[in-house]
C-alpha cells in the first residue's frame, strides 16, 4: 500500500494535507493524532470511501476510489470502522455466516467464532452481547473474508485492560498469518504493543513516523532518574548536579545512567542515607507522542531545548 | 489515476458471476427476513396493525352497506384497503425507517464497504418488502374469508399487479423519503405523519365519493391509487375492470420519481461527522 500526497478539505476544514506513507506487505502500521488530526479520513480514503482532493492511493494494486475495480478490492479488504456496527436481531453465528457468504474464499465461520473468543455467545442474538463482546464480533466481521489488508479504526477504545490485551494477541496473531494491518489508535501502548512502524498526524499532516522505540530520536534521549531528597539532606551535598528539582523530587538526566547510579548508591551506602521513590526511565512513546502533537507543555524534550 | 494497475475480470467469467450474485441476493434476503421478524417492532406495527385495524373496524361497522360502491358491506371495501394499507406501510413506512436507522447507526456504511454489490442490497430490499407484503395481504384475506364472509377476488391475477406495482412504487418512495430524514429520532414521526395524512384523505376507512374534494386532492398523490387498484379486482360489480391502468401508470410515474430522488440522494454515512 502506497499514499502520496494525499489532501481532502471537508468545507473549510483541511482534514488530510499532503500526505505520504508506505506500508509493506505483512507490516502492521499505526497511525497515532489526536481526535480530528485526520486518522479516520485518511483510512477512509484508502479503503475507497470518498475520493481524494489530490494524491495517488495504491491499496493491494487497485485504486480505492476506481468503481469498475472496487469490488474486487473490497473481497480482499476487512474493515473495523470506528463506531460499532452490527445487525441486533441476527446471532453471531448468523452474522458471521452472512457476511462470510460476500466473499470468495472465506474463513471458516466456527473458526472465526473460536478466533475471537465467541464459542459459548456463538447462538446469542448480537443485541444481548457486551460492548467487548460486540468488538470482537466487529474483528470478526472484519476477517471472516480472509482478508490481506485489514483496517482497524481505534479498535480498543472503551476497552478494559484485560479485554484489550486479548484483542492484541488477536491482532499479533492475524499480523503472524502474514496479514498486513493498518491500525489507528491514541493509545500508545497498543502502537507499540503491534506496531511494526508508526506515524504520527496532526492537523491533517504527518509530522513523524518510523519505529515505535526510534520515533523522534527517541532511543537516542536521555534517561531521567528520579528519586526523593532524603530528610536533612541539602541537594547541594548530593554527589551529583541536579537537573530540576521539583519538592523534594530529585531528577538527572544523563547519558550515562549507569555511572549516575552507581555514584548514588555508593553515597547512600556510606552515609547510610536511605534513598526512596527511585526511577530510571526514558522517553516513552507517549512524551514523543505528546510532543510532537503538542499536547502537553513543559513535555521532556521541549525542558532538554529549555536548557 | 492508477485504475489500469488490475484489469477487471474478463467476460467469460461474468456468468459465473451473475449466478453467484442471484445466490447472495437469496442470502441477503433470508437475513433479512429473520431481522424483520424477530424485530418485535416491525413484526407487530407491519403485520400486526393492519390485522388490528381490519377487525377493529369490521367490529364497529363492517355490516353496514356503503350506498357509492353500490350497497356492498363495508368489510368488503376494509379487507383490499387494509390489504393496501399493509403494502404501503411495509414499504414506505417500514423501509424508510430502517434505511435511516442503518444509515445513523452505520450498518449501511459498513454494507457499502463490504464486496455486496449495491444492485444486490437493493434488489435484495424490495424483494424483502414484497415477501412481507404478500404475507400480510394473505393473512387479511384469510381472516376476510374465514370470520367475516368476505368475497375474494375474482380475478387473483389483477391483485397480484396491483401488489407489485405497489410495492415497486413505496419502496421507492420509502428510499427517498429516507434520504430527506435527517435523523433516526425523527424518522418515525415524519414518516408516520405523511403517511397518515395521505391515508386519511386518500380514503383508507371509508370509500371517498368520487369527485368530492378529498378524492380530487388525493388523486394527486399515490396512496388513493393503490387503495383502489386494490379494491378494483374485489368489486363484483359486474361490469367493472379489474385492472385500473390509470392507478398504475399514476403509481409508476410515482415510482420513478421516488428512484430518481433515491439514486440521486441516497447515502451511506450518517449526515452528523
Amino acid at each position: 500500500m502506497s499514499v502520496s500526497g494525499l489532501s481532502k478539505r471537508y468545507g473549510t476544514v483541511q482534514a488530510v494535507d499532503d500526505v505520504s506513507f508506505e506500508v509493506a506487505h505483512g507490516e502492521v502500521f499505526a497511525l497515532l493524532g489526536p481526535n480530528g488530526a485526520g486518522k479516520t479520513t485518511t483510512v477512509e480514503l484508502l479503503e475507497g470511501f470518498g475520493r481524494p482532493d489530490a494524491g495517488r492511493i495504491e491499496v493491494l494494486g487497485f485504486d480505492p476510489a476506481a468503481r469498475t475495480t472496487s469490488r474486487q478490492l473490497r473481497e480482499r479488504l476487512g474493515i473495523v470502522l470506528q463506531e460499532l456496527s452490527v445487525e441486533p436481531f441476527l446471532t453471531v453465528r448468523q452474522v458471521l455466516q452472512r457476511n462470510a457468504g460476500y466473499y470468495r474464499s472465506p474463513r471458516p465461520v466456527a473458526e472465526v467464532i473460536e478466533l475471537i473468543g465467541l464459542a459459548d455467545k456463538a447462538d446469542t442474538r448480537v443485541k444481548r452481547l457486551s460492548g467487548g463482546q460486540l468488538r470482537r464480533l466487529d474483528l470478526g466481521v472484519g476477517v471472516v473474508g480472509r482478508p490481506q489488508l485489514l483496517f482497524l479504526d481505534e479498535p480498543t477504545t472503551g476497552f478494559d485492560p484485560s479485554a484489550r490485551r486479548d484483542f492484541w494477541a488477536l491482532v499479533r496473531s492475524l499480523g503472524a498469518e502474514g496479514t498486513t494491518v493498518l491500525l489507528t489508535t491514541h493509545y500508545m501502548e497498543e502502537a507499540e504493543a503491534l506496531a511494526d512502524r508508526v506515524a504520527v498526524m496532526k492537523s491533517g499532516r504527518i509530522v513523524a513516523q518510523g519505529l515505535p522505540t526510534s520515533l523522534a530520536g527517541r532511543d537516542l534521549a536521555e534517561a531521567r532518574i528520579r528519586f526523593r531528597l532524603p530528610p536533612g539532606t541539602a541537594p547541594a551535598t548530593l554527589p551529583l548536579q541536579l537537573s530540576s528539582l521539583d519538592g523534594d523530587v530529585c531528577e538527572i538526566r544523563t547519558s550515562t545512567e549507569i555511572t549516575v547510579l552507581r555514584l548514588l548508591t555508593t553515597w547512600s551506602a556510606e552515609r547510610n542515607v536511605d534513598i526512596s521513590g527511585l526511577t530510571v526511565d526514558r522517553l516513552t512513546l507517549e512524551d514523543v507522542y505528546l510532543t510532537l502533537t503538542g499536547g502537553r507543555p513543559g513535555t521532556p524534550s521541549q525542558t532538554e531545548a529549555d536548557r | 489515476m492508477n485504475a489500469g494497475l488490475v484489469r477487471p475480470e474478463p467476460a467469460a467469467a461474468g456468468l459465473r458471476q451473475a449466478a453467484r450474485d442471484l445466490l447472495l441476493v437469496a442470502r441477503q434476503l433470508y437475513y433479512e427476513q429473520i431481522s424483520f421478524w424477530r424485530n418485535p417492532v416491525g413484526a407487530v406495527f407491519s403485520v400486526g396493525f393492519s390485522v388490528v385495524f381490519l377487525v377493529l373496524l369490521a367490529a364497529a361497522g363492517g355490516t353496514t352497506k356503503v350506498a357509492s360502491l353500490g350497497g356492498i358491506r363495508a368489510i368488503q371495501y376494509y379487507v383490499p384497503s387494509f390489504c393496501a394499507y399493509g403494502v404501503m406501510s411495509m414499504c414506505f413506512n417500514t423501509i424508510a425507517i430502517v434505511l435511516v436507522v442503518r444509515r445513523e447507526t452505520r450498518l449501511l456504511k459498513r454494507l457499502r464497504l463490504s464486496p455486496l454489490p449495491t444492485w444486490v442490497i437493493f434488489v435484495a430490499t424490495v424483494l424483502h418488502a414484497l415477501v412481507i407484503s404478500l404475507v400480510e395481504v394473505a393473512v387479511l384475506l384469510v381472516i376476510g374469508r374465514l370470520a367475516f364472509d368476505v368475497q375474494l377476488p375474482k380475478d387473483p391475477i389483477a391483485l397480484v399487479l396491483a401488489l407489485v406495482v405497489g410495492v415497486a412504487c413505496f419502496t421507492a418512495l420509502g428510499v427517498a423519503v429516507s434520504t430527506a430524514i435527517p435523523n433516526q429520532e425523527s424518522a418515525g414521526p415524519i414518516v408516520s405523519v405523511m403517511f397518515f395524512v395521505l391515508l386519511f384523505v386518500s380514503g383508507l376507512w371509508y370509500p371517498l365519493p368520487p369527485r368530492s374534494l378529498m378524492a380530487s386532492v388525493s388523486d394527486w398523490f399515490p396512496v388513493r391509487h393503490m387503495i383502489t387498484a386494490v379494491f378494483a379486482p374485489f368489486d363484483q360489480h359486474p361490469g367493472v375492470a379489474p385492472i385500473r391502468w390509470g392507478d398504475l401508470l399514476v403509481m409508476a410515474i410515482w415510482g420513478s420519481a421516488g428512484a430518481l430522488v433515491a439514486v440521486r440522494r441516497f447515502r451511506w454515512e450518517p449526515r452528523r461527522r
